[in-house]
């Protein structure tokens, strides 16, 4: 399987490249889009910053070497939604791109991707959409966790959810700790998505968002209160109710056949006959 | 179910909403003392024959109306134009409000977003001539438009410093902070809590419509004073 890490920076491609490069089957490209359009100088400044912030710089150096050797370190200098920028990712061929820039995608640069590009979103789908979902999910008394789904053009609505992981949150006592926690976890979720989307007849759930909402940015007051929220475990009930499967039960089914470079979508409605299991924390929500 | 099941599921949303309450009442009680440095004498001055039960409002004690969830309401009407009903509902005062049997034809997000701001803002007033009724469920995707703008166009504008229209802004927030009091919706009334928040510089440029700054006020003060938040059923 083609895979693109679509990054907002080389370090952090390549940290997440490291999560799924050894994975069998999958071959790894790392696109680096210039978020914000930053002149050179100071692009270049700010990837020399995040290679020495990282404290494993010569292992960075080593990969990096090793991506741009191989052609593998595409180093985008348009925007990223900008049809050069498209037609150099479409060039690649590659069947799926994995999130880890902060961009928006258009719909050309998601179908520049045979299926599409995954997203590690920090909340549970479908329920929580957009952004400060941690908080959100803390101040409702809901589990936490990170949903890998293949998004779509707009916010956190793509339709294939391909798993679902439960975190707790019991250890952590701010909002900022507990989300760093989770966006840390992106590389080896989308190495578990990857693992499931090359078994055959994997099917997705169908991130239905009539039984979701849109969330936003939370005030000072809040994140003040899911902070006391968290540093008295005023959130440990989540952990039991999360187990009962309170989210949508309408899946999609899809079949890939990689060796053949396409895919056929199948769609069908489940109904509530617990085939999904979104209550353990260590278990995805693939087929079962 | 055992014991700690029970424990989790019957105290700790007691727990979470005590923290949020407490929390909403300091804000009352920052806004009881410090309103004055938003609403200028100017400002009250504007307000002409309101300005002293408006100051009585916010410096005095909560006073808030009780509005049920109105999950079944179809549409109310009142005799009251647009003006008369917010000013009502800022002061917490009764609203004389009939059912209507009908619901208007919807309005399209597409026309809402494609209207210049001052037809927009036109717009509005006229629909939501009594506005409760921006929290009828047929009014949801209105009602979440009008978030996403708050919360995503006018928060960025606002944020990088450049103008912005400031009546069409406190509009929003004053409507928002009505869906937020009929149907309950935190997330709404986290908005007003975002708008409250922002560098005093952005909120002094809201002086520029004392009438909706002043009300979007009084209707806060009633949000912050609303007990049993969590208990009220998110999605």
């Amino acid at each position: 399987m083609r895979t693109a890490v679509v990054a907002s920076s080389i370090a952090a491609g390549v940290r997440v490249a490291a999560g799924i490069e050894n994975l069998p089957g999958v071959d790894v490209f790392i696109v680096v889009c210039n978020v914000g359009m930053r002149p050179a100088l100071l692009r270049w400044a700010r990837e020399l910053f995040l290679a020495l912030r990282s404290f494993e710089w010569r292992t960075l150096t080593t990969k990096v070497w090793s991506y741009a050797r191989s052609g593998k370190l595409i180093i985008l200098r348009r925007p990223l939604n900008d049809s050069a920028s498209t037609e150099r990712l479409r060039s690649l061929r590659c069947d799926v791109g994995l999130h880890a820039a902060n961009v928006i995608y258009r719909e050309p640069t998601i179908s520049a991707f045979k299926l599409g590009i995954l997203n590690a979103h920090i909340g549970i789908l479908p329920k929580y959409r957009g952004r400060s979902v941690v908080e959100w999910s803390v101040l409702q008394g809901d589990p936490i966790g990170v949903t890998v789904f293949f998004i779509d053009s707009g916010i956190d609505t793509g339709r294939r959810i391909v798993l679902r992981e439960f975190i707790p949150s019991d250890r952590w006592n701010d909002a900022r700790a507990l989300k760093n926690m989770l966006f840390g976890c992106d590389a080896r979720l989308y190495r578990k998505a990857l693992e499931g989307l090359m078994r055959p007849g994997v099917q997705f759930e169908n991130n239905d968002i009539s039984k979701g909402r849109r969330y936003y940015v939370v005030s000072k007051i809040f994140t003040q209160i899911v902070d006391e929220i968290l540093s008295v475990g005023a959130n440990r009930g989540h952990a039991n109710r999360s187990q009962n499967g309170a989210f949508g039960n309408l899946s999609t089914k899809v079949e890939i056949d990689f060796g053949q470079r396409k895919s056929m979508l199948r769609e069908q409605t489940r109904g509530n006959d617990g085939t999904y299991l979104h209550g353990n924390s260590d278990i995805p929500c693939l087929h079962r | 179910m055992d014991s700690e099941t029970a424990h989790s599921k019957s105290v700790l949303p007691d727990r979470r909403n005590g923290i949020l309450r407490g929390a909403l009442l300091q804000r009352r009680s920052e806004v009881r003392k410090s309103w004055k440095h938003l609403i200028s004498a100017d400002c009250l001055e504007h307000l002409g024959p309101i300005a002293p039960e408006v100051e009585a409002f916010l410096s005095g004690p909560d006073a808030a109306r009780g509005w049920p969830l109105l999950d079944h309401f179809t549409w109310l009407c009142s005799d009251a134009d647009f003006w008369g009903c917010l000013q009502a509902f800022a002061l917490a005062r009764k609203i004389e409000c009939r059912p209507g049997y009908t619901a208007p034809a919807p309005l399209s997000l597409g026309s809402l977003k494609r209207l210049a701001s001052a037809d927009g803002f036109k717009l509005l007033c006229v629909r939501y001539c009594c506005p409760v009724n921006i929290a009828a469920p047929s009014e949801l995707e209105i009602a979440e438009e009008l978030l996403r703008q708050l919360m995503v166009t006018d928060r960025a504008k606002i944020e990088a410093g450049g103008a912005f229209d400031v009546a069409g802004v406190l509009l929003r927030l004053n409507l928002v902070g009505i869906r937020a009091l009929v149907a309950r919706d935190l997330r709404s009334l986290d908005a007003l809590n975002y708008f409250y928040e922002l560098p005093h510089r952005s909120l002094v440029r809201m002086r520029a419509n004392s009438r909706l700054l002043a009300f979007w006020l009084c209707i806060y003060t009633q949000l912050l004073s609303k007990p049993d938040w969590l208990k009220c059923g998110q999605l």
